[in-house]
Order: C-alpha cells, then sequence, then structure tokens
C-alpha cells in the first residue's frame, strides 16, 4: 500500500518531497484536484509559505473537505510537514489571528526565545528528542539532528499528542501525532540520511 | 616554527588528522570505533549476515563476486579469505595505478597461481594520468586522485559489464577515520566515493577544472557509474571488514604463510612494519605532502594502530616517529619527472594546502633512504614543462592575490 | 540545541563546454577573476554525501533573464540531494521567487533588486514568509575603514551602510542575512569578524557570514568571534584537501556546536 499522494495547491516547493518519497521506494504522485487524494493509500500535505495564504489556497482548491474525508473519517495515514504541520492547528498567530484546521487541539504561537543568541526565524538542524517506540522514528539514532525552518511553533493543548521535541530557549513541538494524523515540524525531506529514514517509516506505518 | 598539536592521549593522533575530534577525556573518536568494533559488535552475528549475503549470490552468475586488487595486504588477505573459508570462484579486477613495485608483481604472481583465479587488469593511459595527478595535486594537495577514483570505479564498471553484483572491498574505512563509523552500515558506493574518496572532484569535475584538454571518454574509467545500471544488476557493493573483525598484523602473518606473500621496505617507514603500503613506488611522496599540510604521516598513524591494541610503549611509539617520520624521499625525483614540477614548485604547492594548525618548516627537513629496489623502477614517461605549464598557469593565476 | 552551519557556496556561469552552452561552476577572487571548478549537479552531490549542512547557489550571470538551463539544473539537483539550498543571483519579482521554490530551492536570496525597491522585501515575505527571504549584502570596506553595500555583482556603491541596510531589510520582513566581504573573496585571508560581530549584535535573524575562508581555523573564528549562525565558503571546499566533514571536526574541537551523528 504505497501509493502516496502529495497535496498541490499551489503554494510552492513539491519537487524536493516527491523526490525524496520516491527515493525510498515511493509510488508517488501529486494531487492537484481534491477527488485525487482517494485514488491515494497515504497523504502528504508539505508547506512552503505564510500561515493564511495557505489556508486560502487550501480551501479554494476545496482540499479542505477532501482532507478531512480521507483522512479524519477515511482514516487514511497522513504526514504534515512545517507549515502543512501547523494547519492542523485551531488557530494561528502569525500575521494576525487565522483559523486552521482544528486536526490537532493546538495553537501556532510565534518563537520567542528569551536567549538574545537564538534567532527567529529557527534556520539549521537540531536534535530531535523523540521516545524509541516511536514508529515513525524507528531506525534513527536518539538526539538525530533534523533541519527546521520556521518562526512560528505549535504549542498543543494535550502533551499526549507531541511525538517529538527541540530545544529552542525551551522545548519546541518537533512533531504531532494523533491516530492516523502524525506531522513534523522539521523538513524530512530536506534532513538527508535521517529524514529519509523517516519517511521510509512512514510509508510502512499503519497509522 | 613548530606548533604543538593537540593529540589523541590514547593513540596520539594529531588534530590534523582527517575527521578527528575528542571527548572529555581527550581520547579520539576514532579510538572510540574501535572500543564499539571490540566490544559493541555481535561478530558472530556478523559472520551470519555474511554467510547469507554470500549464498544469495553464489553460483548465479559467470563469477561469484569480484574481488578488486592491489596485491597488497588488505586484497590478499580478502580474496584469500573468500576463496578458503567459502570456495568462491572470484574475479581478480585489477586497476593499474602505474607505479606497482617488482616485488609486489611477484606476490600477486604466487597468490593467483596458489589460489588459482581469473585476473582482469586495467591500464589507464599515461598521458591521462600525468594530467590528473599534476591537477589534483595542484588543486587538492593530493596527486592520488586518479589512483583514489579508478581503484573503486573501474570494477563497478566490470561488475556492470559482466553482471557480477557481487563486489567485496577489504578494511572499512572506520579503522582509520570516522567518515563512517562502525555502528553504521558502509557500503562501498557512490556516497561513500563522494564522502571522501574522489576528493571532492568528480570525473565530471574534473573535466571542467582542465578545460576540456583531455577528451571526456578518457575519464571514463574515473568515473563512478549511474547508479540506475548498478540497481539494474542488483548490486552490493561491501568491505568484508564489515563483518569480519580486521587485524592487519593477525592477516599478514596468514597470508606470509599460506600465500609466500612477502613484505617490502618503504621509504619512511620503520622495517618492522614491512607489511604496509608495499604496492606504490610513489608511497614516499604521498607520506611527505602529507607531512608538510598536516604535521604526522605514517609512522604516526602505524603507531596510532599499535598504541591502541597496547602492542608498543608511548616512549617507543614517540621514538619511531622522531627516527622515520617527514624525511625527503627519494622518490621525490620520479614525482617531480612525472608531473613536470621543480622541486621548489612542488613545495610551494604543498605548503599552501596546509592545514590549521601545523605550519611546515621546509629548513628543518632531512633526505631519507633509497629503499632497495629503487634503482629498478622505470623511468619512463616525463612530462614536457611546455604540458605542465598550461595546467600550472591556472594555479597560478588563482595563487595570485594570495595572503595568507 | 541549534547547531551552526557550515555552508558551501556554489556560483554559477555559463560556458561553451563541448558542443553546448551550459551552466558550470566557478569561483571567484574578488568578484572578478573567475575560475571554473565543476559541474553543479555533481558538486551538488558531492557536499550531499559529506552532509554539508546547507548549500547556496548563486547565479552568476544575473545580466541575463533567467533561463531555462539554470532551471534545469536546479530541478536535477532537487531531485538528486535531500538537503536546504538557497538560490539567488538575478531575482527581481516576487514571480521570481515562486518559480525559484517551485524549482526545489528552499529559500532564495535577493540583492540588487531590494536595494533598487526594498518594498520586493516585504511583498515576499507576506507572500512566502520571512524564512524563505534571504538578504544578501555584498561590501566593501574603504580606506577609512567604512564599509559600503554594492551591487551589480560588486560593481556599484550604493552609499549604504551594511549593518543600517540590514536592520532595514529584517524590519521590512527579511528572515536572514547572506553578508559577504568583496576584498575577502577568494583571498583566503580570513572571514571580516568585526563586521561580522556588529551584523550579528544588531539583528535578530541568523546571519550566514562569507568571503575569506582559507583554513578551517577561520569558520572558527566566524563563528567565536564574529558570533555568525553559519559561514558559507567556496574557495575554501574547491581547493582545499579539506571537506566539510574534516573541517566539522575541527570545528567541534574548537567547542562549537556542530552537527556531527550524521
Amino acid at each position: 500500500m504505497r501509493r502516496v499522494g502529495v497535496v498541490d495547491y499551489g503554494m510552492g516547493n513539491l519537487m524536493s518531497m516527491v523526490s525524496a518519497l520516491d527515493m525510498v521506494g515511493a509510488d508517488v504522485g501529486l494531487c492537484q484536484r481534491p477527488e485525487d487524494l482517494a485514488t491515494c493509500d497515504r497523504i502528504v500535505l508539505p508547506g512552503v509559505g505564510a500561515f493564511r495564504a495557505c489556508m486560502e489556497a487550501l480551501a479554494q482548491g476545496g482540499f479542505i473537505e477532501a482532507l478531512g474525508e480521507q483522512v479524519l473519517r477515511g482514516g487514511k495515514p497522513f504526514l504534515g510537514v512545517c507549515l502543512g504541520m501547523q494547519v492542523l492547528a485551531r488557530r494561528s498567530e502569525e500575521g494576525g489571528s487565522h483559523d486552521g484546521l482544528g486536526w490537532i487541539d493546538a495553537e501556532v504561537c510565534r518563537l520567542r526565545p528569551a536567549d538574545s543568541a537564538l534567532r527567529v526565524p529557527q534556520i539549521g538542524w537540531n536534535d530531535v528528542e523523540f521516545s524509541a517506540d516511536s514508529a515513525v522514528f524507528r531506525r534513527i539514532p536518539p538526539l538525530a539532528d533534523f533541519y527546521f525552518v520556521h518562526s512560528f511553533h505549535m504549542v498543543c493543548a494535550d502533551a499526549g499528542n507531541v511525538e517529538a521535541t527541540c530545544d529552542y530557549d525551551g522545548k519546541v513541538t518537533a512533531a504531532v501525532r494523533k491516530g492516523n494524523i502524525f506531522a513534523t515540524q522539521f523538513h524530512p525531506e530536506k534532513s538527508q540520511t535521517h529524514g529519509l529514514q523517516l519517511l521510509e517509516n512512514f510509508l510502512n506505518w499503519r497509522g | 616554527m613548530t606548533t604543538a598539536m593537540k593529540r589523541c592521549v590514547r593513540c596520539l593522533l594529531p588534530e590534523t588528522h582527517e575527521t578527528i575530534s575528542f571527548d572529555e577525556e581527550g581520547v579520539c573518536n576514532i579510538c572510540r570505533q574501535q572500543d564499539y568494533k571490540k566490544d559493541r559488535i555481535d561478530w558472530s552475528a556478523k559472520k551470519r549476515e555474511l554467510d547469507d549475503l554470500i549464498e544469495t549470490y553464489r553460483g548465479k552468475y559467470d563469477y561469484d563476486c569480484i574481488v578488486p586488487f592491489s596485491g597488497g595486504k588488505d586484497s590478499t588477505w580478502t580474496l584469500y579469505y573468500l576463496m578458503k573459508e567459502y570456495g568462491l570462484k572470484p574475479l581478480v579486477v585489477r586497476f593499474d595505478h602505474g607505479f606497482l613495485r617488482p616485488n609486489l608483481q611477484e606476490n600477486t604472481l604466487r597468490t593467483l597461481r596458489k589460489l588459482g583465479a581469473d585476473m582482469h587488469v586495467f591500464t589507464p593511459n599515461w598521458k591521462v594520468v600525468q594530467k590528473l595527478m599534476l591537477q589534483s595535486f595542484l588543486e587538492k594537495g593530493d596527486f592520488c586522485w586518479h589512483c583514489h577514483t579508478g581503484i573503486f570505479s573501474y570494477p563497478m564498471w566490470v561488475a556492470i559489464q559482466k553482471n557480477i553484483p557481487l563486489i567485496f572491498w577489504g578494511e572499512p574505512s572506520a579503522e582509520y577515520t570516522s567518515y563512517f563509523s562502525y555502528d553504521q552500515p558502509e557500503e562501498v558506493d557512490e556516497k561513500r566515493f563522494n564522502r571522501y574518496v574522489n576528493l571532492g572532484i568528480t570525473a565530471e569535475d574534473m573535466f571542467v577544472r582542465l578545460g576540456g584538454m583531455i577528451d571526456e571518454r578518457d575519464l571514463k574509467p574515473f568515473r563512478y557509474p549511474p547508479l540506475r545500471d548498478l540497481r539494474r544488476i542488483s548490486y552490493r557493493s561491501v568491505c568484508l571488514g564489515s563483518y569480519v573483525p580486521w587485524d592487519v598484523k593477525r592477516q599478514s602473518e596468514i597470508i606470509s604463510r599460506e600465500l609466500g606473500w612477502k613484505g617490502d621496505q618503504v621509504e619512511n617507514v620503520p622495517p618492522a612494519y614491512d607489511y604496509e603500503k608495499i604496492e606504490c613506488q610513489l608511497q614516499g611522496v604521498r607520506d611527505y605532502i602529507k607531512f608538510i599540510k598536516r604535521g604526522y604521516t605514517r609512522p604516526s598513524h602505524l603507531m596510532a594502530l599499535d598504541l591502541r591494541n597496547g602492542r608498543i610503549s608511548r616512549e617507543e611509539a614517540e621514538r619511531l616517529v622522531k627516527e622515520y617520520e617527514g624525511k625527503r624521499p627519494p622518490s621525490l625525483d620520479l614525482f617531480l619527472e612525472y608531473v613536470g614540477l621543480t622541486e621548489a614548485e612542488f613545495l610551494e604547492v604543498a605548503l599552501s594546502h596546509g592545514v590549521s594548525p601545523y605550519h611546515h618548516d621546509p629548513a628543518s627537513v632531512t633526505p631519507g633512504q633509497k629503499v632497495h629496489d629503487f634503482d629498478q623502477w622505470q623511468r619512463v614517461g616525463r612530462m614536457e614543462r611546455s604540458d605542465t605549464e598550461v595546467i600550472l598557469k591556472r594555479w597560478q593565476i588563482h595563487r595570485a592575490d594570495d595572503r595568507e | 540545541m541549534l547547531k551552526r552551519r557550515l555552508i558551501p557556496k556554489l556560483q554559477l556561469k555559463s560556458r561553451q563546454l563541448g558542443a553546448v552552452n551550459r551552466p558550470i561552476l566557478v569561483t571567484t577572487v574578488g568578484f572578478e577573476r573567475v575560475l571554473d571548478i565543476g559541474d553543479p549537479v555533481s558538486q551538488a552531490k558531492i557536499y550531499e554525501a559529506q552532509a554539508a549542512d546547507e548549500l547556496v547557489l548563486l547565479d552568476l550571470d544575473s545580466g541575463a533573464p533567467r533561463n531555462e538551463a539554470v532551471l534545469s539544473v536546479l530541478r536535477r539537483i532537487a531531485q538528486e540531494i535531500f538537503m536546504p539550498f538557497t538560490v539567488g543571483g538575478g531575482v527581481r519579482t516576487v514571480d521570481d521567487f515562486r518559480v525559484l521554490l517551485s524549482a526545489g530551492a528552499d529559500k532564495v536570496s535577493i540583492n540588487t533588486a531590494a536595494v533598487a525597491d526594498p518594498g520586493l522585501i516585504d511583498a515576499a515575505s507576506l507572500r512566502f514568509g520571512a524564512q524563505c527571504v534571504v538578504l544578501s549584502i555584498d561590501y566593501r570596506q574603504h580606506v577609512d575603514g567604512r564599509r559600503e553595500v554594492f551591487v551589480d555583482g560588486g560593481r556599484r556603491a550604493t552609499g549604504l551602510d551594511p549593518v543600517a541596510w540590514a536592520k532595514e531589510a529584517v524590519a521590512r520582513g527579511a528572515g536572514e542575512i547572506l553578508l559577504t566581504s568583496i576584498e575577502r573573496d577568494g583571498s583566503r585571508s580570513g572571514l571580516d569578524v568585526d563586521l561580522i560581530r556588529q551584523m550579528v549584535d544588531a539583528v535578530d535573524v541568523p546571519v550566514i557570514a562569507a568571503g575569506g575562508c582559507g583554513v578551517a581555523r577561520h569558520f572558527v573564528e566566524g563563528f567565536v568571534q564574529g558570533g555568525a549562525d553559519a559561514v558559507a565558503s567556496g574557495t575554501f571546499f574547491s581547493f582545499k584537501d579539506q571537506n566539510p566533514m574534516q573541517t566539522r571536526a575541527h570545528i567541534k574541537n574548537a567547542g562549537i556546536p556542530i552537527r556531527i551523528h550524521l
């Protein structure tokens, strides 16, 4: 069951995600229309850009309803990346206050490290802490580094949804999981060996 | 000027050794990998993995595997082990780098006759090799590009052409550096080739750097074959040392006893280590350049292995390093003929590749001794100065503004 | 903990090689003397294998209209490597951002066009987020010590002070600064740590320092004295027998947090 659909809602860099999934053996295709989601076994939502623009693009493309149908009701394994994770929250404070998909009880807030040596955006490789029995982090060494590039982060109301964290003057959500929904703040498609391993794990994950 | 370099408290390798880093106790990562190799790897499980790997491929092709072969201690051991332990029918593949020594040729003949194996030899165009040596020396401070890339690429082309998908190399790189560690799978693939084998220059890059002065087809033996071609034959390219713990001294003893393999004198290497790097006439030059760049060379490396294994005292190790390291090798004269450089130019180039914090002082260098077969080596194929100057000019333009 | 970054800088220029004109990689000295050093896709694959933290790709033929040959190289790189890269050179419009991001870039750097129209920074940041917008600043130092921003590949003076310009750009939404000393470019004489430090203290976004690395010690100086978040270099990695993995070990030995488990 390796037919993977990458949601193409017109916001940018899909090439890297598609190539990375192809590299680890997925049968991968772009979903440019909402009905394409039905033909896939797994769904990946990448994200570049600003929160509001992303939500608007998803709505205009008719993807919000289709994603709900396939992922929430259909139970297909889902991977959100970066902004594709943040839009799962109820709300974001990026550029005002905007509603998200609300799949996860969380708010997206600006990074505000007290330590002035730490910059915003956080750009670069940070070590990620996850529990040893996490299926999506299987065969990845403890505290492996992944590539982050973000100014906002997701604050979960239910700590049970937090699958992994990194340290940026305090714990920052690096990955969330809720049933068949998994999402990362970092970019697995840009995180070299460990990132490819995580994508391979996603392909084998039952959700 | 001598600069005090930070060294591993256990093996004494200095901070200019490639990829070395030190922990809180001052022990280097290469020593820690050896601890891992000794204490944490289940070698009997690894051996079973090797059994399975071999059974997957045995008897299905014209040859069971390829053994890339210089005839030195590591490839001879690999060939011996695979044939004795597993009874494999290998194709021995040699990429001839152009500087094989007489004793090595005799070892090769004895080994092949005693074991009974087919051998395939490829010798690249000397005129191309000369340009590659000069270019990589000028721009990377390492003239062995043709050898590094040819040795690791050419057998892969043979694998594709003859449909022999299993390739066995010798020691894993974690023995000497930390480009890979023993807890990572080290496939001998394009990633490894790009990581450190090719000095950061592929054949495509070399073509650009030489400004099209050679035929692009001449670079094919040095180019890594496309991944899709290798995948098509379902290749596996692995180090025997990833499955069987590597022990150079013990292995050298066995091949000497069983195959009549003979060690040799090597420039600037203590005589007790006569099994090390006996295959190349220019080994002394390679080591000398490394000394100019990094302030240490082969004796330090040999001592590091023995210090880790507790086979030598620190005092004796330091004495041998002092006695043998950093001398001007007589083979430098050959090298200068082959690439058409003067010794002053050679030094200027080598010094420009210095690795901080080491600073080399040419005035402190003393001459080393000729090895016994030095006068028997063929000295044919001098490079015309006019050819040298075409390549040298580019380097000089690049260096013109150097303020360091 | 977030690690400091090592960034090979790859500069593209079109060349006639064999029958075709194609983009190849070059290094420069003082933004002027150009040396051909390789094939872009091949070099990107090498840096991926050596676990460089990120790449910066700059198209030096920025006077020419954005050409399909360069985009095709970017797409091939995006297919071959699984690490972040920034693309710049000749970026003039918000739509250029879109085109480069869809070719696989993670971030886009702007230089001359941002000086001509600072509103481009606001517009790009609003559309793609600050983390996508890298302001590239090239500068020269005058004999009196004053530093000045230059544009058009280092050929045209602007009267702008690098630090003041960076502060304005960050206020408008730039998410990162790529700071390059023109005189030190390709010189191997070391980074301009004084200005790097001033820049790092003046802005709260990450600063990538470039121009002058000749030995591994220079990277350490950029991180420790300069406080840079990342150091980029072209000449050093092209002409030294010290690849990013060796340089990384040297930096770690100086006590700087850098990615080591690869």
